[in-house]
């Protein structure tokens, strides 16, 4: 396929993601008395000003970055080695362990939240950053598992053997020759578990009760009043909290491009 | 394996992460500390902040403030996981009006009879939220703001607001013939718990009631008439079928809009239709809403606030002087003033500082005095789900009323069957 | 060697993930109604009950179709999409960012931003098109119809990155020699990517289906399960019970019993594709 034939088809894609993305834009500068009209009479900086007030948001981004970085940091590192092991050392209960791990990540995440609270009560975790990190790692495992035990499987055996008859432990070889090459699968995966973490809810509220340690899901949810939904606040709040992930992955994408240019001449 | 400098970057944003967090032990040492639970009450912190900062430098006693989302089941599902889980996370809790004799049965709520005896809460409070806080002749909460539903209408389309069912449908028809286009009656018939208080205050226009003992009582030839009304409003056009999706401030934003005649909603729509930039400012006047044969109650909503039967007796001594501190004349006027919430004392409709500031919130006691709860019985919140459903299929045109009703019955009998 | 590669893993996932199903799986044999101070164990009553349970009934009818239509429509709409963004060239790195927007945005926000576009009424739909997309969600037929649109949107990013790593696995000497023989772009595409992705669409389809099984936010928010529970899945069904009923019994089973599907889904997906394992050569 041809750069401009991907262009072509990208398009109404673009159009379809961007264009509602446009409205909620749009929306946030809408002054809120009047949201039940086709257009805004003028636009205002109100909803934004009203977002930022009293720092929670700017303190709740820091908070989710944390949060989801760590996250992706600690599920990769739990889930590369184990995936490597399971795509190419043979491990046996490898085939188990991955169907366990999907099965247990697919627990509905309501039905855990009181056993997990009592849990994380117990380890003197409840309302720290480290006691969400945990159930979110644990959780998003799977995926990382799952993605990489295919990144591996994918990579040229030979080149394994080839480390192997080099001189290199196995675990030797997959730290300097399958885990750079796997470069893509990592980036992949570390961004699928980011935006999940970045995304959960029901954790954060029910672990988490202290201000300063909210999460944006949680800062975005308090934005609500008993009746109103100031949507409009809302809409502004989350642009402002989702430009800074925006930008992260922008630059990942540079990432896993130099990634996979370095793979590709190595390979 | 030898550490590299990947391997450490899990490490290190441990470390950052441990280092945000403190022990959470509470302060064993000096001054005591409690944690109030509560949905913030508008945009502006500072009011409600400063209330709470005199009660600190009256009584030597910190207060650490949590706040949950205003929703009221995401805040229901969060006190019954804590208080279920058996700690002391929590001191003072902020009640729904429907959660009070659950949570009181249930044993998670300290009896307050002492520091506030069951008269004096019945002498001082409004009727309504104080039926809800007095169980069995005991106090377990109390009244913090109520609510109440209202009938709002366009002054300028309509003469008299309708004290009838008949007139009110009379009145649509007429001012559709004068503005064509305009919708007519807007409510909320959404899934949720608003139409069920929707609902109530249709069962109580027929002269129902819904409790016989502590069984809720939903077949009734009264229930029967309310839910036919609600679905009929629907289905002959005197309310736009977008109400079956509707929430308040659905109602609310098209009724500013000036797209409808009549809306039935809370208190708090009153200052946003009387905002500068409201298109039916200054045309919009407020009644209680209609019955079959004269006006029915409205609906009672609102907050109060409880005690943790956990909290450590030394913590609650404490804690029911910062509960009489928030529920005092003064902390009402503020709520009024500052938040727009109606005050649960009925001294304070009088109070001159509400009258001046907030003439509208003063002039609404008679409704309140006349607002009705939900049925008080504990297993309103367990039913209250099974009739929601069954309420929005009647409203929608999915069953008959008369269908949903007997589903909505059984459903509710299971549940209360069940548990004796 | 290899088991203690896999063993932290194991562990952490057994630590906070197993202790929590273990329980649910003991309280769904229980009847207990904490806020009544009602707890014994009742055995398999929890499910029997569901069995007769018109609105369980409907709430898996509900998760079912939700499940096979969304995921079906992403993974049309997500492979095209994946092609394009692997062929780019110059920019692909701003296409994906921008591609993926929906994708971060959080749930609610997406969800909320929908519900305002087709409030009935008011919504920019429902001015465009009053009697057609601005009223799917008064219809009781049609409003699951949203909350599918509205996952496809926010998910399709999901699928096409998942794809899209499945594509950059592939090797491009391949393809390319096989156009030098003379093959048709479309040839190469069925008989050289497309089974070579097929790791990589198993893994969509497992983890969307998976995913989609337990929907809750967008539901939630557009419809809270109404008009009269047409829109309900499982898993609100089960956040109802358990948290705002307290039926934790009940609740637990109903919980317990969207697992089990998620499990029977993932076993028919792996056995129909003849699939073991992901990465491994189609046989």
């Amino acid at each position: 396929m041809s750069p401009r034939s991907a262009w072509t088809i990208a398009l109404p894609y673009l159009a379809f993601f961007l264009l509602p993305l446009g409205w909620l834009a749009l929306t946030s500068f809408w002054p809120d008395a009047e949201l039940a009209r086709p257009l805004p009479s003028h636009l205002t900086l109100e909803n934004h000003a009203a977002a930022l007030s009293g720092g929670g948001l700017a303190r709740a981004v820091l908070n989710s970055l944390l949060v989801s970085g760590a996250t992706a940091a600690l599920a990769l590192a739990l889930a590369a080695p184990a995936a490597f092991a399971v795509a190419r050392l043979g491990v046996r209960g490898g085939r188990a362990l991955l169907g366990g791990a999907l099965a247990i990540s697919m627990f509905p995440p309501i039905a855990t939240a009181a056993p997990l609270y009592t849990a994380l009560r117990a380890a003197r975790l409840l309302d720290t950053l480290p006691g969400l990190v945990a159930p979110y790692t644990s959780f998003s495992v799977p995926l990382a598992l799952w993605l990489l035990t295919g990144t591996f499987r994918a990579l040229p055996v030979e080149l394994y053997r080839a480390a192997r008859v080099d001189g290199c432990t196995p675990l030797g070889a997959f730290r300097r020759v399958l885990l750079p090459l796997a470069a893509p699968g990592l980036a992949t995966a570390g961004l699928l578990v980011f935006v999940f973490a970045w995304n959960e809810l029901l954790y954060a509220v029910t672990f988490l009760t202290s201000p300063s340690r909210r999460t944006v899901p949680v800062a975005l949810a308090l934005f609500g009043g008993e009746f109103r939904d100031p949507f409009v606040v809302l809409a502004a709040a989350s642009t402002l909290a989702t430009a800074p992930v925006v930008a992260i992955a922008v630059l990942f994408q540079r990432r896993v491009v130099a990634g996979l240019t370095a793979g590709a001449v190595k390979g | 394996m030898r550490p590299s400098p990947r391997a450490l970057v899990p490490v290190l944003l441990c470390a950052a992460l441990a280092a945000g967090c403190r022990s959470h032990e509470g302060d064993a040492r000096g001054a005591q500390r409690l944690v109030l639970r509560y949905q913030p009450l508008g945009p502006d912190p500072a009011p409600f902040r400063a209330l709470v900062a005199a009660f600190e430098r009256e009584s030597g006693v910190e207060v650490e403030l949590q706040a949950l989302p205003n929703a009221a089941d995401l805040a229901h599902q969060l006190l019954v996981t804590s208080l279920g889980a058996g700690g002391e996370d929590v001191d003072v809790l902020v009640l729904d009006v429907v959660w009070v004799a659950e949570l009181a049965r249930a044993g998670w709520l300290a009896d307050l009879s002492d520091a506030f005896p069951p008269a004096r809460v019945r002498e001082e409070f409004l009727a309504g939220p104080a039926g809800a806080v007095v169980q069995g002749g005991r106090t377990y909460a109390v009244p913090w703001y109520v609510d109440v539903g209202l009938l709002y209408y366009r002054t300028d389309l309509v003469p008299e607001p309708p004290r009838t069912y008949a007139a009110l449908a009379a009145a649509i028809r007429a001012a559709q013939a004068e503005a064509p286009g305009i919708a007519g009656y807007l409510w909320q018939g959404r899934q949720y718990e608003g139409l069920s208080c929707n609902f109530f205050e249709a069962l109580w226009g027929y002269g129902g009631t819904a409790l016989d003992g502590e069984r809720l009582r939903l077949d009734s030839p009264a229930a029967r008439e309310a839910l036919d009304h609600l679905r009929g409003l629907v289905a002959d056009g005197l309310s736009p079928r977008s109400v079956v999706t509707a929430a308040e401030e659905d109602a609310r934003r098209a009724f500013q809009e000036g797209r409808a005649v009549f809306m039935r909603n809370w208190p708090y729509a009153w200052p946003l239709l009387q905002d500068p930039a409201s298109p039916v400012r200054g045309r919009v006047g407020v009644a209680s809403l209609p019955g079959a044969e004269g006006p029915a109650p409205g609906a009672l909503g609102g907050w109060q606030l409880g005690i943790s039967s956990r909290a450590p007796a030394a913590r609650r001594a404490a804690a029911a002087r910062l509960v009489a501190h928030l529920t005092s004349p003064d902390a009402n006027a503020v709520l009024a003033i500052a938040y727009g919430r109606n005050p649960a004392r009925r001294a304070s409709y009088e109070d001159p500082r509400i009258r001046a500031a907030a003439p509208f919130i003063a002039a609404l006691l008679p409704r309140v005095e006349a607002a009705r709860a939900r049925p008080v019985t504990p297993y309103y919140m367990l039913a209250g789900d099974a009739l929601q459903g069954e309420l929005s299929a009647a409203v929608s045109g999915l069953r008959s009323p008369a269908e949903a009703l007997a589903r909505a019955q059984a459903q509710a009998d299971a549940i209360a069957g069940v548990a004796r | 060697m290899g088991a203690a590669l896999v063993a932290p893993a194991g562990a952490a996932l057994a630590l906070v993930a197993l202790g929590p199903l273990l329980a649910t799986a003991w309280l769904s044999l229980r009847h207990r109604v904490p806020v009544l101070g009602e707890d014994h164990f009742v055995g398999l009553s929890n499910y029997r009950a569901l069995a007769h349970d018109a609105r369980f009934l409907g709430a898996l009818a509900n998760t079912a179709y939700f499940t096979a239509v969304a995921v079906g429509l992403e993974l049309l709409l997500a492979l095209p999409l994946a092609l394009a963004l692997h062929h780019a060239g110059r920019g692909r790195g701003a296409l994906r960012a921008a591609v993926l927007v929906p994708w971060i945005l959080p749930t609610v926000v997406a969800a909320k931003l929908w519900a305002l576009l087709l409030q009935p009424d008011l919504g920019l739909l429902a001015r465009l098109w009053p009697d057609g997309a601005g009223a799917v969600l008064t219809r009781p037929r049609l409003a699951l119809h949203a909350a599918i649109f509205v996952d496809v949107w926010k998910t399709t990013p999901f699928v096409a990155l998942l794809l899209l790593a499945g594509l950059q696995a592939i090797p491009e000497d391949l393809a390319r020699a096989a156009r030098v023989d003379g093959a048709s772009a479309l040839r190469v595409f069925r008989s050289i990517t497309l089974p070579l992705l097929r790791p990589a669409l198993l893994l969509a389809l497992l983890f969307r289906s998976l995913d989609a099984f337990r929907v809750f936010d967008v539901v939630f928010v557009l419809t809270e399960g109404g008009p009269g529970h047409t829109t309900e899945p499982l898993s609100l069904y089960a956040y109802r019970t358990l948290l705002r009923a307290g039926s934790f019994g009940l609740g637990a089973a109903i919980s317990l019993v969207t697992f089990l599907g998620v499990v029977a889904i993932g076993l028919a997906w792996l056995s129909a594709l003849g699939e073991r394992s992901p990465g491994e050569a189609p046989p």
